[in-house]
């Protein structure tokens, strides 16, 4: 009886800590999250010195934190394309719900279900942040929930099955779709509303008209950085949940705990206010050379569109409506410069985002699976949680070599930053 | 396939919507500093009363729309249908 008993507390034990490991590396996520979109936002503002580099993360910071608030109601489903939760309530005949939204699917009640789930939703998670940190060091402005959603897809192929495990339709209609759309229609209104304002504005003085539109330019971008706050400290809210209901501490019925919201608003904020400098640096000086004016049309666009699409419940990437409207401002002023073979390289990781965090989720959920055996899984997701420090540090040391910060991230745009040049200097081509 | 064509025909509520926000009310600001340019090179130097009216009205625009998305974004569904908005 003490045999089984001390058995079972064992068991306990080792729930619990791979529930806390699961936690840690989704607000992990949120965190990366939170510094690879700063530049969606801010870049402009920064670029054309309408706020200080460290102002600028600041207000960022703090409006993604009110912003993670804002929504009353939070999707408790991580992703409909993935099929490892019912993504809306499910009722019998008389009415009664039978399985409510953000219940795990049957699978979960099969022997091994629990930690199947819990691998998965932490094999997505890792294949997330290593993409969003490599697009980091690049500084590729990239989509945060394409990476997400890319590392769950491939962990769930990898744990369920190619077409058990992912809704197909659902893949092209709500994530392939949008994102081949969404950066042409930021894009054209940009376009138009820099037109507008440059039309309008043509025999102001460029001074007074530059020093009005710096303000119009911090409103805007303050509306997309609360509007970033409430789409995607949601993601991770939804995850943690799943987490919570797999590990057995929450139902499916229950509300959102403050304490995830809380610390899912925190970990946002704060990757936020650290400021991906690389990624901001792009969208700022890499695209086009932003003044006031096209920042403010830039940032406008981004708002009205993330807004709108949320309300109508669309799914789009910040980020490629944030590259599509600072694009979208080169167009709409006459003689600006568009450096398209920059646009077309983000593009490129674009197209690349999902496929790779998919095949990284998906060997992560293989090398957590061999191990799945000893200790309960333990052992399994302690691997994967060392790759995910081990590389996350290679990745933070090779960033050192050439680092971008609030002091060199509005230099003239050369291809890299000073420091990166003299850390690599070019050596003439050897025969 | 019409599943698919379903879920993207949205995106033109999104184009129209955001050409009327989007691209239209930073060109009401423009409206707004050109407004309160009038006079301001003339002899007194100084924004003429019309342009400063002017300029009031188009910033306030701008704000009560501003505020307005916010609202209708935050707010419950239930507190919409009452307004007739949801």
């Amino acid at each position: 009886m003490d045999f089984v008993q001390r058995l079972n507390d064992h068991e306990v034990v080792t729930e619990l800590v791979i529930l806390v490991l699961v936690v840690g590396t989704a607000l992990a996520f949120d965190f990366t999250n939170g510094f690879h979109d700063t530049g969606n936002a801010m870049a402009t503002s920064i670029a054309t010195g309408a706020l200080k580099p460290k102002v600028a993360v600041a207000l960022s910071g703090v409006l993604n934190l009110v912003g993670a608030f804002l929504s009353i109601e939070v999707a408790k489903t991580v992703s409909k394309v993935v099929k490892i939760q019912y993504t809306k309530d499910v009722k019998d005949a008389s009415g009664q719900v039978v399985h409510h939204s953000g219940q795990p699917l049957p699978f979960f009640d099969a022997p091994g279900g629990h930690h199947l789930l819990i691998t998965i939703v932490f094999a997505g998670l890792v294949g997330g942040i290593l993409w969003n940190l490599v697009t980091w060091l690049l500084g590729l402005p990239s989509s945060s929930s394409h990476a997400l959603f890319g590392g769950l897809i491939g962990a769930a192929i990898a744990g369920l099955g190619w077409s058990s495990g992912v809704d197909w339709t659902l893949v092209l209609s709500s994530i392939v779709i949008p994102a081949l759309l969404s950066p042409l229609v930021a894009l054209v209104i940009a376009a138009v509303g820099t037109y507008l304002v440059y039309s309008i504005t043509a025999r102001l003085d460029p001074r007074r008209r530059d020093r009005g539109f710096r303000w119009g330019q911090i409103g805007s971008a303050s509306l997309v950085s609360l509007a970033h706050g409430t789409g995607d400290a949601q993601k991770t809210m939804g995850v943690i949940f799943l987490a919570l209901v797999a590990h057995g501490s929450l139902t499916s019925s229950d509300g959102i705990p403050f304490w995830v919201k809380l610390s899912c608003a925190v970990a946002i904020a704060l990757g936020t206010y650290l400021g991906g400098w690389r990624v901001i640096r792009t969208l700022g000086k890499g695209l086009v050379e932003i003044s006031p004016p096209q920042g403010m049309a830039a940032e406008a666009a981004s708002a009205a569109v993330i807004m709108t699409s949320s309300h109508l419940g669309l799914a789009l990437s910040t980020t490629h409506v944030a590259t599509g409207s600072i694009l979208g401002t080169g167009v709409g002023r006459r003689g600006a410069q568009v450096r398209w073979n920059i646009a077309g390289r983000m593009a490129a990781g674009w197209l690349f985002t999902l496929p790779i965090a998919a095949v990284v989720g998906a060997i992560c959920w293989w090398l957590a699976d061999l191990l799945k055996g000893p200790a309960d899984g333990l052992f399994g997701i302690l691997l994967v949680f060392a790759i995910l420090v081990a590389t996350a540090t290679a990745i933070w040391l090779r960033s050192r070599r050439a680092p971008v910060h609030a002091g060199n991230v509005n230099e003239e745009w050369d291809g890299a930053p000073r420091a990166a040049a003299d850390a690599s200097p070019r050596t003439p081509a050897s025969v | 396939m019409s599943a698919v064509w379903s879920s993207v025909a949205p995106i033109w509520k999104v184009l129209l919507v955001g050409l009327v926000l989007g691209a239209g009310l930073p060109a009401l600001v423009a409206l707004g500093m050109r407004s309160l340019a009038v006079g301001s090179d003339g002899p007194r130097g100084r924004t003429s009363p019309a342009g400063i009216a002017g300029a009031a009205v188009c910033f306030l625009v701008v704000a009560v729309a501003v505020i307005a998305g916010l609202v209708v974004l935050t707010a419950s569904k239930t507190f919409l249908a009452r307004w007739g908005l949801s």
